[in-house]
C-alpha cells in the first residue's frame, strides 16, 4: 500500500518539479526571441497558466508526502538513527520543515499568479516562484536519495 | 474568480505568521496533536512516544495553520490606510530567513 502511494508520490512530484522549472525559468531567465532550441522553449512557455496547477500539485503530493512520512518515521528513519546517518536525517528534517514552509506561501503565491499580473508585484512573484521551486527540487532529490538509500521495497 | 480585496493582506500576514509560528512551534514542540505511527493513534496535544515513535510535524503544521490563519484574519480587519503600505515581499523574506534559521538549528546533523 505504502508502496504505491510513494509511487504516486514520486510520479506527482515529477509532474510538480515539471511545472515550476518551467514556470521559475520562464520567469528569471524569460526567452527574449522566439526559441529554437530546447532550453529556449523550455523558457518561453506561458508562464501564468502554471499557477493553479502548481498549487494543486503541491498541495496534493504534500499531502500523500504526509501519509508515506508516517511509514517512513517507523520504517526508515529508525534504521538510519541505528547506522548513525546524522547528515541523510538532516537533510530529510529539512525536506520536512521546507515543505512546510512551502505551504505558508502558497497563498500569496497563487495570489500573485492571478491574471491580470500586477505589475508592481512582479518581484515577490518571481522570488515566491523561486522559492517554491528550491522547495520542490529540494524536496524531490532527498526523497528520491532517501529512497535509494533504504532500498525499494526494503 | 473574485477575491475579496483583503485577500492579498490576508496572504501577506498569513506567509509571515506561518513560517514565525511554525518555527517556534517546532522550536518549543507546541503541537497541536501527535501521532502515533506505529500504533495508527492520535493523540491531543504533545505525548511521549510509545510503542514506536511519535510524530509532531503534523501538530506543529496544524498550530501553525490555526494561529496564522487567526492571526492573517485579524489583519484583514484593519483599516486600509494601514494595510495598504504592508508590503508584498514580507511574503518571502520572511519565510527565507525562517528556512536559513532552519539550517542553523539543523546543523547538528552535519556537523557530528
Amino acid at each position: 500500500m505504502f508502496t504505491v502511494l510513494l509511487i504516486i508520490h514520486g510520479l506527482l512530484a515529477v509532474a510538480l518539479l515539471g511545472a515550476i522549472t518551467h514556470q521559475a525559468l520562464s520567469v528569471w531567465l524569460p526567452a527574449r526571441k522566439p526559441a529554437g532550441s530546447f532550453i529556449g522553449r523550455f523558457r518561453s512557455v506561458p508562464a501564468t497558466s502554471y499557477g493553479n496547477a502548481i498549487v494543486v500539485l503541491y498541495l496534493v503530493t504534500a499531502l500523500l508526502g504526509a501519509v508515506v512520512y508516517t511509514e517512513y518515521r517507523v520504517v526508515v528513519r529508525v534504521v538510519l538513527e541505528q547506522l548513525d546517518m546524522w547528515k541523510t536525517n538532516g537533510v530529510f528534517e529539512l525536506k520536512e520543515h521546507f515543505a512546510a514552509l512551502g505551504l505558508g506561501v502558497l497563498p500569496a503565491y497563487w495570489y500573485y499568479w492571478r491574471t491580470p499580473l500586477l505589475g508592481e508585484h512582479a518581484r515577490t512573484r518571481a522570488v515566491l516562484t523561486a522559492i517554491l521551486a528550491f522547495v520542490v527540487w529540494w524536496n524531490f532529490l532527498v526523497g528520491h536519495v532517501l529512497n535509494n538509500v533504504r532500498g525499494f521495497g526494503s | 474568480m473574485t477575491v475579496p480585496r483583503s485577500f492579498p493582506v490576508f496572504a501577506v500576514v498569513f506567509a509571515v505568521a506561518w513560517s514565525v509560528v511554525y518555527v517556534i512551534c517546532v522550536e518549543k514542540n507546541y503541537a497541536l496533536f501527535t501521532y502515533h505511527p506505529a500504533t495508527y493513534e492520535f493523540g491531543l496535544g504533545v505525548q511521549k512516544a510509545k510503542d514506536g515513535p511519535a510524530m509532531y510535524w503534523f501538530g506543529w503544521m496544524a498550530t501553525s495553520g490555526l494561529v496564522a490563519g487567526a492571526i492573517a484574519l485579524v489583519a484583514c480587519w484593519l483599516p486600509e490606510s494601514l494595510t495598504r503600505r504592508l508590503w508584498s515581499g514580507w511574503s518571502w523574506v520572511v519565510p527565507v530567513a525562517v528556512m536559513v534559521v532552519f539550517c542553523y538549528l539543523l546543523r547538528s546533523y552535519f556537523l557530528r
